[in-house]
């Protein structure tokens, strides 16, 4: 029976794209390209909505059972940090008083939440470790375990961890990857780097399914799941889910704070305690077991495959436009315009078209997650409008003479200083 | 007018949308030059007009003038400065971010706060680049509670992209008007019934010629007959009439020459290569701001062409000279929303050859003539009847200045102001009596059954 419950939760909010797609004038300069992409109206609003349900009365609520012993491992997308910096700096303050308690381990997360994880995974260990730095000066904390988007893991994504130099991340438990094995136990993929396996089905019992009528579990009380916890066999189980689970995803009407309130009393009735991540791995390291790493990443999104972001042609046409996005940049040699492109690799764009061509539950979590405010375009022109989006920024920037002149003498690209300097970042 | 719901400066307040402007980077054709009269002569009458247009990006971004009454809101500047060439380069990129921020902009800064001061808000729209953002300002009025104090005018200079308007949606929303009656009629295809507000021209326009200098002019020429056409190089133009014309005066041993002040428009090669294949000489003309010297001796050069093919700018009082120094002004377009350009020709006493379309100012042979076909012939004959008859001329000029006369903006301003006056009366905007029982507004403009009344889309 598991000993150890590892809370981990991450918090996120897109930089949603401005639909319909605002035309670029070419040659435009990185912030007037910028206005056109991202709708900041309704980030704000969204963030607002978001906020006032779920970001202040969940952190207010695990700033007190933190207090009576509740280990929780947080995460934070950069995204979510700057957006509360403009919009809502007491949650930020608050955010900082939560990661700043001894019982809350900060986890690392893909700065933007982006796709970068899956095309440039040299680019990915740089920018994890400037996220790191980032979250060190905005949280005061550096993560030493990390997330990346989505709780995307492969085997090339566990070697750039590990050469990052976190000493732990997290994978998907799902049967497709763990095998014959349980995910209630310490992993590692060959490397220094553990791996701590989230219980999908654990997980989404609280996560999908708390409010849930027509589920056989309804209603799920803090002491049934806290058996359910107790049953698992193993060493650990680690439960993870979107900050967004306590107020947003389940209201506060559905009970999800109580049952959060109370989880902790009843798991420590039974004998269990919670672990931060890295003492989770401080405590496993010596039985952890090799877990041989998928090739195709695993996600804890849909059915745990890439599929549920590029499963459908609209999400493969704009994961093409995000390469696309992206490789223009590096050729411009301008940071503003490759961290736009960045911007532009967010998964939630591919999250949010799920449902195109689909249905069934996973569409229609995705479409959730559609503002409301596109739906008025049709599904047809959000996606077509969205690929105008990376369409109108591959277009509009320029690479700038200098540069294509160097190109044309036929010298490799990485001799031009500045394209080299892009590069190694 | 009034009878007592009186459109005053105290109690009202303008609102000009308009992609063109005053600036020259936003003067493509004649509504950069309605818009800056317009707004002059509301200005002028002492009402606060704000105009907001797409602007020259580098002027200031807001700018006052006529004593705090003329407020100019330069917008879309930060696309412009990558367009310049003008208001409509660029213009898909700058008409999304004029839809998506004009809008709140006239409502929270300009509609709201003369709404609550208690005035009337009246919004004139002008061509297919504002329509939507005439119906979103509606939108937000109607949300802001504000929209029974504002009267949305959108008003139709020429039918291009017509195509792109939600006709149903914008004529539910705005009072649609337009600029002659021959527009109206076009405008009954699309199931609105515009009210018809004519264009107006600057005073300064009346001033008059010096009779030496017009002659000095028109000696450097050395033609029996002078001829001028002013417009953009567009079919609909009938240039090629024109050197048709010129043409068939030549061949009946009329000396002629043709002063051609075009724009850059490609039409331009095919209407000069008619001429040649018609053997008619054609000769380019360019000078970097000309004096009247200067145009004396550039015309004196190229005394031997058929058609003088003017590349340069020349400027108000230069061209006023050309027009009445010329026998006759071609403005024969065979599709013309209105006709600034005779109008304006008409205001320096020349003898003006319109179309037979929008030009509601012109009567045949009292103060212009009406061409009725793209016929040369018929223009040709018309020129050899005024050659003849010197008299009809100089009554037709003469005729032709007192109709400019009560076109002046100050006229048209009244005008207009009678038809918001009367509307916001209509829908009780301001206090006014109630209108007697059966006369339906309508009546303004008999509508054509499927046609909306215009009057009615005020919604209140």
């Amino acid at each position: 029976m598991a000993g150890d419950v590892v809370v981990y939760t991450v918090v996120h909010q897109p930089r949603r794209l401005r639909l319909p797609a605002h035309p670029i004038p070419v040659g435009a300069s990185a912030e007037d390209i910028e206005r056109c992409l991202f709708d900041e109206p309704l980030n704000e609003r969204y963030f607002r909505k978001v906020a006032h349900a779920c970001y202040w009365p969940a952190t207010e609520t695990f700033a007190e059972l933190v207090e009576q012993g509740l280990r929780l491992n947080i995460g934070f997308s950069l995204t979510v940090l700057r957006q509360a910096q403009a919009w809502d700096p007491a949650l930020l303050r608050l955010f900082r008083r939560l990661v700043a308690h001894p019982n809350v381990e900060l986890i690392g997360v893909e700065p933007y939440h982006s796709f970068i994880v899956l095309l440039d995974l040299e680019r990915f260990t740089s920018r994890m470790r400037w996220a790191s730095d980032r979250l060190e000066e905005i949280l005061g904390r550096r993560p030493r375990v990390t997330d990346t988007t989505e709780l995307c893991m492969s085997d090339p994504i566990y070697l750039a961890l590990d050469l990052a130099g976190f000493d732990g991340g997290f994978i998907d438990g799902r049967p497709w990857v763990m095998g014959w094995r349980e995910p209630t136990f310490l992993y590692h993929g060959g490397r220094n780097l553990k791996l701590l396996a989230r219980h999908h089905r654990l997980s989404d019992d609280v996560g999908f399914r708390f409010s849930d009528r027509t589920w056989s579990g309804w209603p799920l009380f803090a002491g049934t799941y806290a058996e359910w916890l107790r049953q698992a066999p193993g060493d650990l189980v680690l439960l993870g889910w979107d900050y967004e689970t306590f107020g947003e995803h389940h209201a506060r009407e559905t009970g999800i704070f109580d049952f959060m309130r109370w989880l902790p009393f009843e798991v420590q009735q039974r004998g269990m305690r919670f672990r931060t991540a890295s003492e989770a791995i401080a405590a496993h390291a010596g039985r952890a077991c090799h877990l041989p790493l998928p090739m195709f990443p695993a996600t804890w999104a849909g059915s745990g495959g890439a599929e549920f972001f590029l499963g459908n042609p609209a999400q493969q046409a704009v994961f093409q436009l995000m390469l696309h996005a992206y490789n223009k940049a590096r050729l411009t040699g301008n940071e503003q315009l490759l961290d736009l492109s960045l911007w532009l690799m967010q998964s939630d764009n591919l999250h949010l078209i799920q449902w195109f061509g689909r249905g069934g539950g996973e569409a229609a979590v995705s479409a959730h997650f559609t503002p409301r405010e596109w739906w008025e375009l049709g599904p047809d022109r959000i996606v077509w409008e969205m690929q105008r989006v990376y369409e109108n920024f591959v277009r509009a920037i320029e690479v700038r003479p200098r540069l294509a002149r160097r190109r044309d003498r036929a010298a490799p690209a990485f001799l031009d200083p500045e394209v080299a300097a892009v590069s190694r970042r | 007018m009034s009878q007592t719901g009186k459109i005053d400066p105290a109690n009202t307040t303008f609102v000009l949308l308009s992609f063109e402007g005053p600036d020259g980077y936003s003067t493509a054709g004649g509504l950069g030059v309605r818009i800056a009269g317009l707004s002059r002569a509301l200005a002028a009458a002492g009402f606060r007009t704000h105009v907001v247009f797409v602007g020259d990006p580098h002027a200031r971004p807001t700018e006052v003038s006529s004593r705090g009454r003329l407020v100019l809101h330069r917008w879309c500047q930060w696309i412009s400065k990558y367009y310049p060439g003008g208001v409509y380069q660029g213009e898909e990129t700058k008409l999304y971010d004029f839809n998506q921020s004009a809008p709140p902009f006239v409502v929270e800064h300009l509609a709201r706060p003369a709404i609550e001061a208690g005035q009337l808000v009246v919004i004139m729209a002008e061509e297919w680049h504002t329509a939507e953002a005439t119906c979103r300002i509606s939108d937000l009025l109607h949300e802001a509670g504000r929209r029974s104090r504002a009267l949305l005018f959108w008003n139709a200079n020429n039918t291009m992209g017509f195509e792109r308007i939600n006709w149903g949606r914008l004529g539910y929303v705005s009072t649609i008007t337009t600029v002659s009656h021959y527009m109206k009629h076009l405008m009954w295809g699309r199931g609105v019934n515009p009210l018809v507000i004519p264009n107006g021209i600057p005073r300064r326009l009346l001033q008059g010629a010096d009779e030496r200098e017009v002659a000095r002019l028109r000696r450097s020429l050395q033609k029996a007959v002078v001829l001028t056409k002013v417009g953009r190089w567009d079919p609909d133009k009938r240039w090629l009439m024109a050197v048709e014309t010129v043409a068939d005066l030549k061949a009946r041993g009329h000396d002629t020459v043709l002063l051609a002040l075009g724009g850059v428009e490609p039409h331009q090669g095919e209407v000069l290569e008619r001429a040649r294949g018609l053997g008619l000489l054609v000769r380019d003309v360019a000078m970097s701001r000309p004096s009247l010297a200067d145009c004396v001796r550039a015309f004196g050069d190229a005394a031997r062409a058929d058609v003088l093919n003017v590349k340069s700018f020349m400027p108000l009082p230069l061209l006023r000279l050309l027009f009445k120094a010329s026998d006759a002004v071609l403005a024969n377009s065979g599709h013309e929303p209105f006709g600034l350009v005779g109008l304006e020709a008409m205001a320096s006493g020349a003898v003006v050859m319109t179309g037979g379309t929008g030009e509601d100012y012109a009567i045949h042979l009292e103060n212009g003539i009406v061409l009725e076909t793209a016929d040369p012939a018929e223009a040709s004959w018309y020129v050899r009847f005024l050659k003849e008859h010197p008299e009809v001329s100089a009554r037709i000029g003469a005729a032709a200045r007192r109709t400019a006369r009560r076109f002046l903006w100050d006229r048209v301003v009244e005008n207009l102001l009678g038809k918001v006056e009367f509307l916001a009366a209509r829908h009780g905007a301001l206090p006014a009596e109630p209108a007697p029982a059966g006369l339906d507004a309508a009546g303004l403009e008999p509508a054509p059954a499927e046609a909306h009344s215009a009057l009615a889309a005020v919604e209140v």
